[in-house]
């Protein structure tokens, strides 16, 4: 006879293979465990509460739907990561379609703010309090359009390499390396900014 | 300095460059100061990165959030596969008998049409037609002896000898499958 399984106690692996044989409760018990993580990546993205509170629920139901694909190459965590950020890339680019953009915005999108940039060569984390600079870096994130942002995200946070967030994003390399140079520079003049602000 | 450099120096530092331009491209950041600089303030932004992401916890209670993944869920679990029918000999039966009985039935037609057809000789009764019978729009076949093999009614209806049809090799035999035509073989063709 089959051993019960402890839910509260057993590991993510285990909940998650009870889960794909059809079990509800384990699967559950691995939502209870990982919504902030994944509630907090799609606010990330979206920057709207609501937005990422019904994304990132869709994201629970899909995962329960492909669990049977999950093939454990990678955690649990991981793989339902992916699905909340493609849902989330789904939804800005619906979302892109209807807007009309800027021209700042078109022109961030071409590469061309960045090469009129200069070089800060004043460290905006120096004498920072580690959730200080988090706010900081949060403030300027939002100052980010989405794929500026976005790319951020992919590459500093969740590792992508750049083939990785070309394919997620439907875009080329070039367009990744474009992006992420715009944002990380932008970042730096931002927080540069930000900290002379409050330090005033 | 080229936008070009300026990205390659981001690959570096991202470790995407191949060994060969990252040699170069280091060589680079050692000669040129604005390709330090450069350097040094991506570096910056990646040290400020790396304290993370402010938290953001859900305010729902567990069960709520739970409760309506749940509700989606049940809303969107796949309808039950359509139920299939067991597979018996009598639904096999039935499934080569409506090929079959509908072939059969055409053959018949043909040939009742073709022994009523204006253009058929009138048999006079107890006399049976000299002509030779060739295969006709009727669907009429020539018999192993060359003739249209019917028996006569005093009334002029032709009625249709079954030996031989069966006897003709240009007809299908409904009982044996080795005769029946691919398409009926094979129904998905």
């Amino acid at each position: 006879m089959a051993k019960k399984l402890d839910i509260p106690n057993a590991d993510d692996e285990a909940l998650v293979r009870a889960a794909q044989r059809g079990a509800m409760p384990p699967y559950e018990e691995l939502v209870h465990r990982h919504r902030d993580k994944i509630y907090a990546r799609a606010f990330s993205m979206l920057r709207n509460e609501e937005e990422a509170l019904d994304l990132s629920q869709g994201a629970w139901v899909k995962g329960w739907q492909r669990l049977k694909q999950f093939k454990h190459n990678s955690s649990f965590t991981t793989w339902m990561t992916r699905i909340c950020i493609n849902l989330c890339l789904d939804f800005l680019r619906k979302r892109k379609r209807k807007q009309t953009d800027s021209l700042d915005q078109m022109e961030e999108e071409s590469g061309g703010v960045e090469r009129r940039m200069p070089v800060e060569e004043f460290n905006p984390t120096e004498n920072v309090e580690r959730e200080e600079l988090r706010l900081q870096i949060d403030d300027a994130m939002l100052k980010l359009s989405y794929e500026h942002r976005t790319v951020l995200i992919l590459h500093e946070f969740e590792r992508l390499e750049y083939k990785e967030i070309a394919k997620a994003m439907h875009c080329s390399i070039g367009t990744v390396m474009s992006r992420l140079f715009y944002a990380r520079r932008k970042l730096a003049t931002l927080l540069i900014s930000l900290k002379k602000e409050r330090h005033r | 300095m080229k936008h070009e450099d300026k990205l390659r120096i981001q690959a570096w530092m991202d470790g995407e460059l191949a060994p060969k331009e990252a040699a170069q491209i280091a060589t680079l950041i050692e000669q040129n100061p604005e390709a330090l600089a450069l350097s040094e303030e991506l570096r910056v932004v990646e040290n400020a990165l790396h304290f993370g992401e402010k938290p953001v916890i859900l305010d729902d209670s567990r069960d709520f959030y739970w409760s309506q993944i749940e509700r989606q869920i049940d809303a969107e679990e796949p309808l039950p596969e359509p139920y299939a029918v067991p597979v018996t000999v009598s639904s096999n039966l039935l499934r080569w008998m409506v090929p079959v009985g509908s072939l059969g039935a055409i053959v018949i037609l043909m040939m009742n049409f073709g022994a009523i057809s204006p253009q058929t000789q009138p048999s006079v009764p107890g006399v049976i037609s000299d002509a030779p019978v060739s295969a006709t729009p009727t669907g009429l076949t020539e018999s192993a002896s060359g003739r249209e093999e019917e028996s006569t009614e005093p009334n002029g209806m032709g009625v249709i000898n079954f030996q031989g049809i069966q006897g003709s090799r240009h007809l299908s035999d409904p009982e044996d499958p080795n005769t029946l035509p691919e398409s009926i073989e094979n129904p998905d063709r």
